[in-house]
């Protein structure tokens, strides 16, 4: 299963040079997925979930990911509850992913696998397949108009899944940055062609990235959210390969 | 005012006749916002403790009110790839229905396997074509579980389990035909079953109104042959029967602009108002006979139509108006019942019986004086042979006053001792006869799956401890004890299933954690690989409320009552005094519902008896008329529900209200009996003949109203139960209150005749020397 995941850290953020004049669909798409990532990241996340009562839970993760986000480990830092747990996932172009789990109180790594990507990834209301950039060739694009979303002048441009990709959703609608070719706003439809989930993010700019300062993602027919914000960011840090280890789940680093 | 009722007819017949239909054509127009409302669930009181705590389970769990269909065919192994494929084509239509949260089969389940040292959620039916690997693999796996395979396979492994989740405020009648349409299409193949409380909701109030629609008619038409065949004048009844219809449209239509105009939900038309125009017939045809007899009376007299419509009113318009009063407010005492049709139901019904009056005391009239009456016709000129034969039996009451006298007396003592034994049954299971195809629909699923009911315990206590998830799954293994659970489920045992897994799917496992850490690095595990909605119908968002959800089978309400009792005495025991448990559930609802009903329904029969006495007194100007007056009508209620309990007929919502026809048509025999007594007493005196001459003058009208109201017999043939025996409780209601009118009552009047001589100021022969 091939999975080119911009992931949870970066997710659609990908940055592209300036001044790229974008007029069809599928080159503001193109753009879009051309635009130069980080080598490796690191953050720390605080994922607060809320549901339809208002109520909520709150995470906060420490995170290190490389290679585009296809190898990426996280460590629950809270709450108290969760704190030691860990979680190591390696992507792998020509077989499944590699998911596995520390889990302290048994003391024991447990791989893990999900076979279905609509599923939710860590209770929150992004699903694997929402993790995972959408590969710009399985999409047919639209330019349906232009808004300002927050103050920026977007494009709105709509990618359906070609005939005979499977997918969770019908389409997406996406609010584009035209400046910085970031995705603002995204709309994802559901098989019925309702609109099921609803994406805002922002962005801060640093070494020349379009870096992640806050993801909003809300499950509209659930009345469910999830808002992540990114903190400590440092990109490009040189991450050890060896780091992904099934050994270096046990111990959170400082 | 007397008079001007009877000018109105005499004098202005056609102005009455045209004004009259005119107002009823206006407030019928009121037909057009008329609603009926079939869902059930909005009838409910939304305030009692257990529906509040059922609401605030549905905001945390969704819908608990779950439906079960069970399909397959006898004897055929279910789980091939044929029967597979149909189960998901259903399962995925039934999800697509927008009242439908969540469906629960093997199609939308998942499982949780331990694979080469892989934790892995998946679908159980990961696609719709299985091979007979595939097939194997998941026989395999449902015997490795247990309790998912009892949850989605009947006994025998020839039919589906399929459970729904309707959203919260689904309209179930809506989804109930949803639903039957999809397995329309499937139906050849398989034979299909339905179960659960909330279904029945949904299904039972079309066909219940459909049935007794149906039945009704009939009714009606028998009704009308037995006043042809006591009448023998078609005009006669011919204008019985439009007094009928225009106070059925005059009602409706009332019905209608009330809800036009308070956008109440009190006004819609649902399946409690079924009886109303059963109940608004017998009334308006219990005023057209007496007014019809009566003109009949004073023709073989008078022979000039006009003079004996003018003596009928002198001597009716009073009683009549008396008993639409007396009756109204028995109706309106239903504003205080719990339920918010029935509030409706009092007010629409009183507009009905007030306008009936009306029509009765002007529209009938004016017809009968507009006809050209042949004075020799028989059917004026002579009493019928049925009239005759009351006359008799009349006369011969009035010559053994003891004998009924003591024999009235001790058949209301045996009515009170039946009411001892009357029982409460609320299960719809018992709506049905035995070989009705719901009812064995119901007790295949029964039989052979998980049951038809279902009963919730919510747990508030910490649900990531060890203790309380070990005492979660004792209570459970309590629950699965009892004969009618067939399975329990909660956390708990998602939790052992985890636990199972994650130690290399060791069956030696399967039990709670003895950490709290270890029972949350679970619960983390799950949601890294599965859908934490998973557990949204189990647990809260904070793990401080948790469902036990015990799937049963049907029992009876007494037995519920058992349970419900056993697992409260079960839960008193200190170490469950934390779990701070909370038996909830729609059956919960269900059986304190009917205790208000009944409760509700015994007041306003008191209160009702309490008005009319004192409606009675004030009119009749003297007390001891008001307690004359509902001596036939408590004596008739006594025995209705004594006989009830002796016969064994269940008393539950429907029988309850049945005691508001029998207030409503008793009320009016006792009124008319008083009435006329006083008038001959008035005009004759203490001749010796007051009481024969009171039973000539109503005993043929109370008898003949009772008797065609008997003709509602026909609801014996419903296919429901409360329907059978509501149609056998009115033919009873007619019997006893027209028998203790023209026995207990008489005879009470006749013994006391001399005292009440003196209380209407009339000499008695005694006191001359």
């Amino acid at each position: 299963m091939k999975m080119t995941t911009k992931t949870l850290t970066i997710g659609l953020l990908i940055t592209l040079p300036l001044g790229i004049f974008a007029q069809t669909g599928y080159e503001i798409a193109k753009a879009m997925d051309e635009k130069k990532s980080p080598a490796d990241m690191k953050s720390e996340m605080t994922m607060t979930l809320t549901n339809k009562q208002g109520k909520t839970r709150e995470s906060i993760i420490r995170s290190i990911s490389a290679d585009d986000s296809r190898k990426q480990i996280i460590w629950f830092l809270s709450p108290a509850d969760d704190k030691g747990v860990a979680f190591l996932k390696i992507e792998h172009a020509d077989k499944d992913d590699e998911m596995r789990l520390w889990l302290p109180a048994f003391k024991k790594v447990r791989r893990i696998s999900s076979k279905k990507k609509a599923d939710s990834f860590m209770g929150s209301d992004m699903s694997y397949e929402d993790m995972t950039s959408r590969e710009l060739d399985e999409y047919t694009y639209e330019i349906l108009g232009e808004k300002k979303v927050d103050g920026i002048d977007c494009h709105i441009l709509e990618s359906t899944p070609k005939e005979g990709v499977t997918r969770t959703y019908k389409r997406f609608v996406t609010y584009v940055s035209k400046s910085d070719l970031i995705p603002v706003l995204d709309e994802a439809y559901d098989t019925r062609d309702q609109l099921l989930k609803r994406r805002e993010m922002k962005y801060s700019k640093q070494k020349g990235y379009d870096l992640p300062t806050e993801i909003f993602v809300e499950n509209v027919q659930k009345d469910h959210n999830t808002r992540l914000i990114f903190s400590s960011l440092e990109v490009d840090t040189g991450v050890e390969a060896d780091l992904f280890q099934e050994k270096n789940l046990k111990r959170i680093p400082k | 005012m007397k008079q001007w009722f009877i000018n109105q007819s005499v004098d202005h017949p056609k102005r009455s006749i045209i004004i009259t239909i005119l107002i009823t054509l206006l407030m019928g127009s009121g037909l057009q916002h008329f609603v009926v409302e079939d869902d059930f669930m909005k009838m409910l009181p939304q305030d009692i403790p257990s529906m509040v705590t059922l609401n605030e389970l549905k905001d945390e769990f969704g819908s608990t009110d779950l439906m079960f269909l069970g399909f397959g065919k006898r004897g055929v192994d279910v789980l091939n790839a044929k029967s597979l494929g149909t189960l998901w084509d259903i399962a995925h239509e039934l999800e697509e229905i927008n009242q439908v949260d969540e469906i629960m089969c093997i199609s939308t389940s998942d499982k949780m396997e331990s694979i080469d040292g892989f934790l892995e959620v998946s679908a159980l039916q990961e696609y719709r074509d299985l091979d007979e690997e595939e097939i194997e693999a998941l026989r395999g796996y449902l015997n490795e579980n247990s309790k998912i395979k009892t949850r989605n396979l009947g006994e025998n492994g020839d039919y589906f389990n399929v459970i729904i989740r309707p959203v919260v405020g689904a309209k179930n009648d809506v989804l109930v035909s949803d639903m039957e349409q999809i397995l329309a299409t499937h139906q050849a193949d398989y034979d299909v079953h339905w179960g659960g409380q909330a279904y029945l909701t949904g299904a039972l109030p079309v066909m219940i109104r459909n049935d007794v629609l149906g039945l009704m008619r009939a009714g009606l038409i028998g009704m009308l042959l037995i006043l042809l065949f006591s009448l023998r004048n078609v005009t006669a009844v011919g204008t019985i029967l439009a007094t009928i219809i225009l106070s059925m449209v005059f009602m409706m239509g009332f019905n209608g602009w009330m809800l036009y105009l308070t956008e109440s939900d009190k006004f819609m038309f649902g399946v409690l108002n079924t009886s109303m125009p059963i109940i608004l017939l017998t009334i308006a045809n219990s005023y057209g006979v007496h007014v019809i007899t009566k003109f009949f009376r004073k023709m073989r007299t008078n022979k000039d139509p006009r003079a004996a419509v003018e003596a009928s009113l002198n001597s009716l318009i009073l009683p009549i108006f008396l008993t639409a009063l007396t009756t109204v407010a028995a109706f309106l005492c239903m504003v205080f019942a719990p339920l918010e049709p029935l509030i409706g139901y009092g007010f629409s019904i009183s507009a009905g019986i007030l306008w009936a009056w009306i029509l009765s005391t002007v529209f009938l009239p004016s017809i009968l004086v507009l006809k050209k009456w042949n004075p020799e016709a028989s059917a004026v000129s002579h009493p019928s042979h049925f009239e005759r034969f009351v006359i008799a039996f009349g006369e011969q009451v009035i010559k053994r006053p003891k004998t009924v006298l003591i024999t009235g007396a001790v058949v209301v003592v045996i009515g009170i001792a039946g009411i001892f034994k009357l029982n409460i049954e609320v299960n719809m299971k018992a709506f049905f006869k035995p070989d009705n195809p719901i009812r064995e629909s119901l007790e295949f699923m029964d039989s052979e799956m998980t049951g038809t009911m279902d009963l919730q315990l919510l747990i508030n206590a910490d649900l990531r401890s060890p203790e309380v998830l070990t005492q979660i799954e004792s209570i459970q293994e309590f629950m699965e004890k009892h004969e009618s659970v067939t399975l329990s489920i909660s956390i708990a045992d998602i939790i052992k299933q985890m636990h199972r897994m994650v130690n290399d799917d060791n069956p030696a496992f399967e039990s709670i954690p003895d950490s709290r850490d270890k029972v949350n690095n679970l619960f983390t595990m799950y949601s890294m690989s599965g859908d934490p909605d998973d557990f949204s119908s189990l647990v809260d968002y904070d793990y401080k409320k948790g469902l036990a959800t015990s799937m049963m089978r049907s029992i009876s309400t007494s037995e519920i009552v058992l349970l419900v009792d056993e697992i409260e005495a079960f839960l008193q025991q200190d170490e469950y005094k934390d779990l701070n448990i909370t038996i909830t559930g729609l059956l919960i609802v269900f059986r304190d519902l009917v205790a208000l009903i009944i409760r509700s329904s015994f007041i306003s029969i008191f209160a009702s008896i309490i008005i009319i006495a004192l409606i009675a007194a004030y009119f009749f100007k003297h007390w001891l008329w008001g307690l004359l007056a509902v001596v036939p009508l408590s004596s008739a209620v006594i025995l209705n529900f004594g006989l009830m309990g002796i016969f064994g007929v269940d008393l539950n919502h429907v029988t309850a209200l049945l005691s508001a026809i029998i207030i409503g048509v008793g009320v009016d025999f006792a009124i008319h009996y008083i009435s006329q007594f006083r008038n001959h007493l008035h005009t004759h005196g203490l001749d010796g003949k007051l009481s024969r001459e009171t039973m000539r003058d109503v005993g043929f009208p109370v008898i003949l109203d009772a008797a065609s109201n008997m003709a509602f017999g026909a609801l014996l043939f419903s296919v429901f139960i409360p329907m059978i025996h509501m149609g056998g409780l009115m033919v009873f209601a007619m019997v006893s209150t027209s028998t203790a009118t023209l026995t207990l009552l008489a005879i009470l009047l006749e013994l006391n005749k001399k005292r009440l001589a003196r209380i209407e100021g009339i000499a008695v022969p005694d006191e001359k020397f």
